[in-house]
């Protein structure tokens, strides 16, 4: 309690300084008067009596110097005096002063951009109820001849786990969809929706701010349709009217009562239906704007050994694992195989929702962080360099204030806090550098990227800024300051201040710190040079098609007259594909029209099991193929190869029941058999007819560049999708026509939506973004880091050469070749740097384990890269070396020796 | 022997500040300082102006008080008076400081027995 007292007395008498002194005078003068009067008293003369009271007294600035630092806080008055010197030091070298704030500045600029990208990506929990017990769940088909593959979720499958299911508190089913809303007199636009079971907003603990949230009675047979709105799709189509509940919405050409609005902040994650499948919405269908509740159809209740094709999303009970529930569920599947005798056996996976939602980009993410704190690290390795040259210089201010009786920790402080102030202001430049910065990031960021609407510069990011501007000031500060307290007084304040030599201590400092940064350098180099290669190589692959010159439409018929309530809806169908692609032929310059029923470079989509009447087979052992319906012209447009038999052609239209299928299906389904006049079953959703084949097409990446795909295509007379990507090859590059393809499309039916209208060049371009991402960031990281690198051997060189200036002048005046001294410079800088690449190497070989899984098909052990890192780095090291090392050459020693 | 002018602890000095104001009431630094010579017999060297930060001291704990008054010359001068914390905090310092003194004499009184 006293403490607390006396803490408080101090605090305040902080800012009553000037009176407090005031009055601590007249006090003493008072004593001085009184003890004078005293001595008087007793018989001594006036100044006698006086100077005798001033002896007894003892020392008056002692006794007023003790009074102080009882009074106030004294360190705090002594670091704001640190602060003030260090200020004015540093106002004195300015151009140092800019150097170290700008290389601060772009250091903890560039750190404090990616790390907001990681903490909204990956480290903010979701605005849910207790965001830590979401898991998602998935099932794993345990296929006999192939690897368990990991698969969405079948509808029955759903509801039993949560009948039986103990480890769960609440389990929910959902699939993202896209609905076109119709507002009057517009043409409708696509919307990202959500079709769920009633109980996944409850679950999530979302409450809507108007209305009422979903019910039982919502999601049975018959019931009205009903939505939920966003906060935003509320506030764009009923402008935030307050009477919106009880509203009706078009969606997909039919009547939806509007019965409530969810709350603003809701943004309902990006989740993938498998990990292989790739969940790539355009940008309209991003956002879930609308939620609808998932009214089960007859046969998704009754089919148990096909349509896995639903998220599943559940809530752990308090204290379960996902781990626990993992081995429940994986139970409970396999009870349910063998008891309902389903074809293939299936499993479980369990995986927590933030692990599961970031999935696919937090190696990348983390390694981005790792790269720029390398940076940053160089950056102020760099600084401690320069700070080390400074504080030999301000030896002698360091000497002075020993030789006055400054503490060791005085001493540190004193030299810390230049660093501090460095810091302070860099981290500061840094934290709004770091606002433009995170603008780049998103700009360049594949638009994929979870979470991405949420990265902003917050407080914690701020925070993080803020102890890394501590951190580094502690880093390149130290060095100096403890190197100051090992200064002898005598030494340093002798006036004659020529450095002949160079202490052995200082020189090794300094090749230990240029040392290590080139050993950060090669480590992130290599990496770079890693993920370089695999970006390469990916883009270079054999692909199997041309994007070229092909812009694409996905078109959506949904208005009520192709609902397949209505009679005769096929012939509706296929009558406006047949004059849409007539139309789209007739536009200037097209040369072809493709029709293909899912955008190309998004995954796997309409896969299906292998089915071949003539050889039947355990489903388990079927392999699984992607089916396309298409048009006659789609290879040529898209440019892939035929290999055996034929094309699709007009005449095929009477009697359409033939396939086309990819390299990889003939070897996966046929072994090494002439698969063409065999048929498959199961392909045509009829469910009646068998489509015999009559061609091989070579593999093709027309899913995405990672890998081909088996694929069976099918004539479109066979059956039309609701949503079709039409692809038009045109004379012009891919943008010209857009405007144009879009009337045409609407000038046959105004009531289709028309979702995306992109170039495929663009296309491929964004199914590779995140790695495009990673190869251009870390490749700035890489370039900053060896920059960075190649001036601190400079600096460091060039500082030793101006310490040897007299040294070379004596040598050259013995008859030293200037040739030798160029040697010798050189030589001087190899030992440094080769340390610091035999470090490096040793590090990197350990690091680039952790890149594996960032990479395509390089091997971590690449020769090129590592050797390609290896010799860059050499080379810009000699490069820096070379300047400093013809100054010594050309040292003239007549010059060097008169200086003193 | 000369006069050995020991050195005096601080915390001892804040004792004797105590002791002071309790027997003579209210004073000023000057008179305490005198008065604590006075009663030391000369033993003790204090240089008068250590008073200053003791009282401070002191203050800040909250076992004297201050006041602005004025001297017996007539002239400006702060005035030192014990409060009720003093009081308890001066019993406490005593009873420490005998049972310290009674402990030495004790450790002393042994080892010159010893050493015979």
């Amino acid at each position: 309690m006293e403490r607390v007292r006396v803490l408080l007395n101090r605090v305040a008498s902080l800012c009553r300084g000037k009176n407090l002194d005031e009055e601590l005078d007249e006090e003493l003068r008072a004593h001085i008067e009184l003890a004078t009067i005293e001595n008087v008293r007793r018989g001594m003369k006036a100044d006698e009596a006086r100077t005798a009271a001033l002896r007894s007294f003892g020392g008056v600035t002692q006794v007023r110097e003790s009074y102080r630092k009882q009074r106030g806080l004294p360190w705090l008055g002594q670091i704001v005096r640190d602060a003030r010197f260090a200020a004015r030091q540093l106002r004195k070298s300015l151009g140092f002063t800019l150097t170290a704030v700008l290389t601060l500045a772009l250091g903890i600029g560039a750190t404090t951009s990616v790390f907001s990208v990681i903490h909204a990506v990956l480290l903010r929990p979701f605005a849910f109820r207790e965001p830590d017990r979401l898991v998602m769940v998935r099932e794993v088909q345990n296929a006999e001849n192939s690897r368990a593959e990991i698969a969405p979720f079948n509808y029955r499958h759903f509801l039993r786990l949560k009948k039986t299911a103990k480890t769960l508190e609440d389990i929910a089913i959902f699939q993202n969809r896209a609905y076109s809303v119709s507002p009057d007199g517009e043409h409708p636009h696509m919307v990202g929706g959500l079709e769920s079971s009633p109980n996944l907003l409850p679950m999530l603990g979302i409450q809507p701010i108007l209305g009422r949230g979903f019910t039982e009675s919502d999601a049975a047979q018959g019931a009205q349709p009903v939505t939920l709105l966003s906060y935003n799709a509320w506030q764009a189509i009923f402008g935030g009217n307050a009477n919106v509940v009880g509203q009706m919405l078009r969606l997909g050409g039919e009547p939806v009562t509007v019965i409530g609005v969810l709350p603003e902040g809701l943004r309902f994650p990006q989740l993938a239906l498998a990990p292989k499948i790739e969940f790539a919405p355009s940008a309209a269908t991003r956002e879930v704007q609308v939620y609808r509740p998932m009214v089960p159809r007859p046969e998704m209740l009754t089919e148990d050994n096909g349509m896995f094709n639903y998220k599943v999303m559940a809530r752990l009970k308090d204290g379960v694992t996902p781990a626990q529930s993992a081995s429940e569920l994986e139970t409970l599947q396999r009870s349910y195989t063998a008891s309902a005798k389903l074809q293939i056996p299936i499993g479980a996976v369990v995986t927590p929702l933030a692990k599961d939602a970031a999935q696919g980009i937090s190696g990348a993410l983390w390694l981005l962080l790792a790269a720029v704190g390398a940076v940053l690290l160089i950056a102020c390795v760099n600084l401690a360099n320069l700070q080390l040259a400074r504080a030999v210089n301000a030896e002698h201010e360091t000497a002075l204030r020993a030789a006055l009786g400054a503490s060791k920790m005085q001493l540190i402080m004193a030299r810390l806090t230049e660093s501090m102030l460095l810091a302070l202001a860099g981290g500061v430049a840094g934290g709004a550098l770091a606002v433009g910065g995170v603008r780049l990031l998103i700009a360049l960021a594949p638009a994929n990227l979870p979470r991405l609407d949420e990265v902003r510069v917050s407080l914690p990011v701020l925070a993080f800024a803020a102890a890394i501007s501590m951190l580094a000031a502690i880093v390149f500060g130290l060095l100096p300051a403890l190197r100051s307290l090992g200064v002898d007084p005598q030494a340093a304040l002798r006036a004659n201040m020529a450095r002949t030599s160079d202490s052995l201590e200082a020189l090794r400092t300094r090749n230990v710190m240029v040392g290590s940064q080139v050993a950060c350098t090669i480590v992130l180099l290599i990496v770079t040079a890693l993920v370089l290669r695999s970006f390469s190589r990916l883009l270079h692959e054999e692909r199997g098609f041309d994007t070229s010159h092909v812009t694409y439409l996905q078109v959506a018929m949904l208005a009520p007259k192709y609902d397949d309530s209505k009679p005769g809806y096929k012939a509706a169908k296929l009558n406006f594909v047949d004059r849409t692609m007539v139309a789209l032929r007739a536009l200037p310059g097209v040369q072809s029209v493709a029709l293909t029923s899912a955008v190309p470079l998004t995954g796997e989509t309409w896969v299906d099991l292998l089915t071949r009447p003539d050889h039947p087979v355990p489903d388990a052992e079927k392999p699984m193929v992607n089916v396309r319906w298409i048009n006659p012209d789609y290879l040529a447009t898209m440019q892939m190869r035929l290999e055996l038999g034929r094309d699709f052609t007009e005449s095929d239209r009477a009697n359409p029941f033939v396939a086309l299928i990819s390299e990889r299906t003939a070897r996966e389904g046929f072994g090494g058999e002439n698969p063409i006049g065999h048929a498959m079953s199961n392909i045509v959703p009829d469910g009646e007819h068998a489509v015999t084949i009559v061609g091989v097409v070579a593999d093709t990446r027309i899913n995405g560049l990672k890998d081909n795909a088996a694929m069976v295509y099918v004539p479109y007379w066979t059956y039309v999708p609701w949503t079709i990507s039409l692809m038009v090859r045109s004379a012009q590059p891919g943008t010209g026509l857009m405007a144009e393809m879009r009337r045409a499309v609407w000038a046959i039916d105004p009531e289709v939506t028309v979702q995306a209208v992109k170039s495929l060049d663009a296309q491929l371009n964004d199914s590779i973004a995140t790695e495009r991402f990673q190869a251009i960031v870390l490749g700035g990281f890489g370039l900053a880091a060896l920059l960075l690198a190649l001036l601190g051997v400079y600096g460091v060189l060039a500082y030793s050469v101006s310490l040897r200036h007299r040294e070379f002048g004596i040598r050259i005046a013995l008859g030293s070749g200037k040739g030798k001294l160029f040697e010798l410079v050189l030589k001087q800088a190899a030992v440094p740097v080769l340390m610091g690449v035999g470090v490096g190497l040793a590090v990197a070989l350990v690091a680039i384990r952790w890149v594996r899984s960032l990479l395509y098909q390089t091997p971590v052990l690449d020769p090129v890269a590592i050797g390609g890192s290896v010799l860059l780095l050499l080379a810009a090291a000699t490069v820096a070396a070379i300047v400093p090392a013809r100054r010594a050459a050309l040292v003239d020693p007549m010059r060097s020796l008169r200086t003193e | 022997m000369s006069e050995n002018k020991s050195d005096v602890l601080q915390g001892t000095l804040d004792l004797m500040v105590l002791k002071t104001l309790e027997s003579m009431g209210t004073l000023h630094g000057y008179g305490i300082a005198r008065r604590i010579e006075q009663v030391s017999g000369d033993t003790l060297s204090l240089n008068q102006g250590t008073i200053y930060p003791a009282l401070l001291r002191l203050e800040q704990r909250g076992w004297i008080k201050s006041e602005w008054g004025v001297s017996e010359t007539n002239r400006r001068a702060k005035f030192y008076a014990m409060t009720r914390a003093g009081h308890k905090q001066l019993v406490r310092e005593t009873e420490n400081w005998e049972r310290m003194a009674a402990t030495m004499a004790r450790l002393l009184s042994v080892t010159s027995g010893s050493s015979n």
